[in-house]
């Protein structure tokens, strides 16, 4: 059963009109399509009322995780949810599976955001030690 | 000591005319027993041998699961230690925003928030998907359908959040309406539909 494709990387907008506010509610079914049918054989089919039956679970879901991180963070007078709240109300709401995998990819996120942040404060040095050499190519050499 | 009185019981007294008479005479038949004691008559247990070889066909398929979904997990932890692209996602991390910010009581949210949930929004797919394959396995079919979504929430504890959302009364109504046209039995009265000897045949009508 083939799935199409929908241009975009991580799914199309929500289009304009009544269904389109309707359907924001609910992820891309074409995007939920693509990850069910990795857990399906090659051989099998997937009926278009499951997907849209898992579509409507995984925006429960979210919700679902979202009310607890957010009483969570209420609880102690912080205004932002953030990725291990989230990981903590997993934990709690039966979702254990869940907890250690996330944790693992929360911070290699961090790692690389940190490497991706830092990156340009970490250039400084360098060319300051450049200018300090006297490098006539410098765009420092105002300094 | 004093010798035991051996004197009978005294006789019931003579019955009343017009009284209401218990029947069948109490004492005339022994109590039913067994698993099958709340059957209708016209039920009719099939051999022992069938229902436990049934039991153990059931229980290795469930089994066979229960290791598909260990290696599934494990196969999870592998793939996000070999994650290197946090750029690009399979679900939109807007539209997660935006279901998370329907709920008013959600003032801030960190960037990495929408992040680790599009990666756990995947693995709530691949298993529930992946539960959902096993109940249309069971029942000897390649596509998945929306009955057996609602088969793997209802026999899943942490997915009792959904049985509003996909209602396992639907789900069976399929299953009896797949299973008429097919020319199975019905499940008997007062016997729970997964027992697999809750069967017997009804003579159309």
């Amino acid at each position: 059963m083939s799935e199409g494709f929908d241009g975009t990387e991580n799914g199309g907008g929500g289009g304009g009109g009544g269904v389109g506010k309707e359907q924001d509610r609910f992820l891309p079914i074409a995007n939920i399509g693509r990850i069910m049918r990795r857990a399906v054989p090659e051989n099998g089919k997937i009926a278009k009322d499951s997907k849209e039956s898992v579509q409507e679970c995984v925006s429960e879901f979210i919700s679902f995780i979202t009310s607890e991180a957010s009483d969570k963070c209420l609880k102690e007078k912080r205004k932002t949810i953030n990725g291990d709240d989230l990981i903590w109300s997993m934990g709690t709401l039966g979702f254990e599976d869940y907890v250690e995998p996330l944790k693992l990819y929360l911070r290699l996120y961090r790692e690389t955001e940190g490497d991706t942040k830092g990156s340009r404060a970490s250039e400084l040095p360098v060319k300051k030690d450049v200018v300090l050499n006297g490098d006539p190519g410098s765009s420092f050499e105002g300094m | 000591m004093e010798p035991k009185s051996t004197t009978p019981p005294p006789p019931p007294p003579p019955p009343v005319l017009g009284a209401p008479v218990p029947y069948p005479p109490a004492g005339a038949y022994p109590p039913p027993v067994g698993p099958y004691a709340h059957a209708p008559p016209l039920y009719a247990p099939p051999p022992p041998a069938a229902a436990a070889a049934s039991a153990a066909a059931t229980a290795a398929s469930q089994q066979a699961a229960a290791a598909q979904l260990q290696n599934f997990w494990a196969e999870q932890y592998r793939e996000i230690e070999h994650t290197t692209d946090f750029k690009n996602h399979n679900l939109p991390l807007a539209r997660i925003k935006k279901i998370m910010k329907a709920d008013e009581d959600v003032r801030m949210i960190a960037a990495e928030a929408p992040v680790v949930f599009a990666r756990a929004c995947e693995m709530f797919i691949l298993e529930l998907t992946h539960r959902g394959w096993a109940h249309a396995e069971e029942n000897k079919r390649r596509t998945l359908q929306k009955s057996d979504i609602a088969a793997a929430i209802a026999r899943t504890e942490v997915f009792d959040f959904l049985v509003d959302i996909v209602p396992r009364d639907e789900a069976k109504d399929a299953e009896a309406a797949a299973a008429v046209a097919a020319g199975i039995p019905h499940p008997a009265a007062g016997l729970p539909a997964t027992d697999p000897m809750a069967y017997y045949y009804v003579q159309p009508q």
